[in-house]
């Protein structure tokens, strides 16, 4: 960095007047605004005046450095002017100021201070300033900085360059990760935090979270590549083979939240991490799987808030209807339950092609969302060759899955063989090529899988209608034992997607068991350790027994997620626990022959449940076996005081 | 002389403020007050001195106050410098 190089002759006005500080001041912005290096004059204004208010910048002698750092300044630069009367500037020797210099700064944690540093080592010779004051025009103005500068500095320097250099490369996109050990919140704050920085500062930052409903966003190999650097903030491992080669920050969470500018800005001087672990050969084998649960997971979760959305306003709609109007038509038989009822299926009935769409995003990208997307609805429809308009027997949540996982490996391949086509072709593929060839394909594809799923589909669900008595009471306790294993994890989430795709076969009205079963497998975790926090206070710490609290609410809302900072702390004893009592709680639930129509909403579905009061029999009896579960295993916290 | 070393806390360095501040605080004590920093050796009472040093955040820099009321010019800037100018 050199100081002629931050100001230009445009930027220099010498012997002028000016009234008082601020009057100065506006002049200097102005001067300052001239390369365009300030987005927002008004902005860089009132952040030189609030540097003002902290204490004056008139140094001595009748020099003045008014500075400012801002998100407001794209590039650092000078502005500078001598007046031919000085002006009072609150200066530390009571002297009037006349010879300005105006620093803007963008915000880098360094910068800043090295112009200060370089203009104060310049302005301590009484002679470069003589001249300064003396120069007759800007142009002279700038072969006396020039002169002095490369007296002291040398022309080209050599020790400081690469350290200037750096803030001054342009960034583009920064990449990050963000997790913290429940998933809930940290995660998806701290990559706001970063996402919204991103855009003030007008970087590109994509944020991959990995929360408890798994991976979302997740970077992909092309964005690792062209990235300028990788932040990762997170308070739980992280895997970082695939980022090697690239500068990669590691911090805690919080500093996302907290310090996201610092971030972007630091993460591409970050030292450049090196993996150094398995061999390429067993990375690969071993993120297969991983990728699938991720490309899987990015379905789910886009898929979920339909599903809730959708599920409660039908809901909704069959707690205000009238059933005895007309039973077959339970739900729209009044004009408001008609209403919710028309709006939830609205969003519900995009859950199936949601869900593949979003599959085949995770894996191929863009081109593959619209292939996905059809292959989930065909699947919904459950198009034929025979019939292309959808038949009476739907491929369902199978089909969907498979529609996804197929378009998006499909999209892949089509992309790997397009790179042969002529650049010319460049343009038209994602436009033309990738939707009509990976429509006609993924048409094809679904109208053969079509049948075969949905004579699957047929048999499972009518196996499930036709199970016995017993059976059913195991299938309670496996699924809402499942919800507890993780909570909110893989286990948790393959029962309850489930659940939920029972419900889409029902007919209006009708409950489902098994979503009933895995709902209260899901309540019980909060509740049981609530209780316990309650009942078996010597056994938790006082902040478990003040978060304790809130589980109560947790578990009656049915987020089972309340319940891992306990699991986290204790696994070997909560996790079983919960899981026992969950149990004991489907199994009841399924013998009581409780049915839900919602896929969620805890205890404001209670309403229209079916058998509502064996519900609430299964609920306490499951979370009071869990609670006694923990009181027993769980040992004494010694009150260190 | 009396000495100490600090590490400069705060997160912009010995910027403006900082600068400003310390000098305002060195000047009433009688001694001289010197900050070594590397290979440079800085007058604590000068601004333009301090600031031309460019010491950034988390670097050590050496006090030594030499004089009337040494000891107490010291304690006041190892405390400055510690509390990060109130940063």
């Amino acid at each position: 960095m050199r100081i002629v190089d931050l100001l230009n002759k445009e930027k220099i006005a010498l012997n002028i007047t000016a009234a008082d500080k601020n009057d100065i001041i506006g002049k200097l912005v102005d001067l300052q605004s001239k390369n365009g290096i300030l987005t927002d004059k008004k902005a860089y204004t009132e952040a030189i005046i609030a540097r003002e208010a902290q204490g004056s910048t008139a140094i001595e002698a009748g020099i003045a450095v008014p500075h400012a750092k801002s998100g407001c300044v794209k590039a650092p630069g000078l502005a500078a002017c001598t007046l031919k009367e000085g002006v009072d500037y609150n200066a530390m020797d009571g002297k009037p100021s006349d010879l300005f210099f105006m620093i803007a700064a963008p915000l880098d944690g360094d910068l800043h201070l090295e112009i200060l540093s370089h203009l104060m080592v310049l302005l301590m010779n009484p002679d470069f300033v003589k001249e300064l004051r003396e120069a007759k025009d800007a142009e002279a103005f700038m072969k006396i900085i020039d002169r002095y500068e490369t007296e002291k500095y040398g022309g080209e320097e050599k020790k400081e360059e690469p350290k200037t250099a750096a803030p001054e490369k342009k960034i583009r996109s920064v990449l990050a990760v963000t997790a913290c050990p429940t998933g809930i919140a940290h995660t998806y704050m701290a990559a706001e935090a970063l996402e919204k920085k991103g855009r003030e500062l007008n970087i590109n930052v994509k944020v991959e979270t990995q929360g408890s409903g798994g991976a979302k966003n997740v970077l992909t190999k092309e964005d690792i590549e062209n990235c300028d650097g990788i932040i990762i903030a997170a308070d739980k491992d992280v895997d970082l083979a695939r980022f090697g080669g690239k500068p990669v920050l590691r911090v805690p969470v919080s500093d996302g939240i907290h310090k996201p500018e610092e971030l972007i800005l630091k993460a591409p001087k970050a030292p450049v991490y090196h993996h150094t672990g398995e061999t390429a050969e067993t990375q690969i084998s071993e993120s297969f799987g991983r990728k699938l649960y991720k490309q899987l997971m990015n379905g789910v979760s886009h898929m979920l808030p339909f599903v809730i959305g959708g599920g409660i306003l039908i809901a909704i709609a069959f707690l205000l209807d009238d059933a005895s109007i007309d039973y077959s038509n339970f739900g729209t038989n009044t004009p408001v339950a008609a209403w919710f009822k028309n709006i939830g299926n609205t969003a519900f009935n995009f859950m199936l092609p949601i869900l593949s769409g979003f599959i085949a995003m995770a894996i191929a990208d863009r081109p593959a969302l619209m292939v996905g997307f059809a292959g989930g609805a065909l699947a919904v429809s459950g198009a034929t060759f025979a019939s292309p308009g959808g038949t009476a027997v739907p491929a369902g949540f199978l089909g969907a899955l498979i529609a996804g996982f197929a378009s998006g490996y499909l999209m892949l391949g089509m992309r790997k063989i397009c790179d042969k086509l002529p650049k010319a072709l460049e343009g038209l593929k994602p436009i033309l090529i990738y939707p009509v060839v990976g429509l006609l394909i993924i048409g094809l594809f679904m109208c053969l899988v079509n049948p075969v799923v949905g004579a699957i589909n047929t048999a499972l669900y009518s196996g499930l209608e036709a199970m016995g008595e017993s059976s059913k009471i195991v299938l309670g306790i496996v699924l809402a034992g499942m919800m507890a294993i993780d909570m909110g994890g893989p286990f948790n989430k393959a029962a309850y997607v489930f659940g939920t795709s029972t419900l889409a076969t029902m007919a209006a009205g009708q409950g489902s068991d098994i979503m009933a079963a895995v709902m209260i497998g899901g309540m019980v975790p909060p509740i049981a350790i609530a209780l316990a926090t309650t009942f078996f206070k010597n056994k938790f710490t006082p902040d478990e027994r003040k978060s304790g609290v809130v589980n109560y609410i947790m578990g009656l809302c049915f987020i089972t997620e309340g319940a891992i900072p306990f699991a986290a702390s204790d696994p070997l004893r909560v996790i079983p626990s919960c899981m026992i009592g969950s149990g004991v709680a489907g199994a009841l639930s399924m013998a009581f022959r409780c049915a839900l129509p919602a896929p969620h909403g805890g205890i404001f579905v209670f309403p229209v449940m079916t058998n509502v009061g064996g519900y609430f029999i299964a609920l306490a009896v499951g979370s009071v076996v869990g609670m006694l579960l923990l009181g027993i295993l769980k040992k004494k916290v010694k009150t260190e005081k | 002389m009396v000495s100490a070393k600090v590490k400069v806390a705060n997160e912009q360095g010995l910027h403006m403020r900082p600068a400003q501040l310390f000098v305002n605080t060195m000047t009433p004590f009688k001694c001289d007050v010197t900050v070594i920093f590397g290979d440079k050796t800085i007058n604590g009472k000068s601004i333009m001195f301090l600031m031309a040093a460019c010491i950034k955040k988390d670097s050590e820099i050496e006090i030594q106050c030499s004089g009337e009321q040494e000891e107490e010019a010291l304690k006041a800037a190892v405390e400055l410098v510690e509390s990060g100018f109130g940063e």
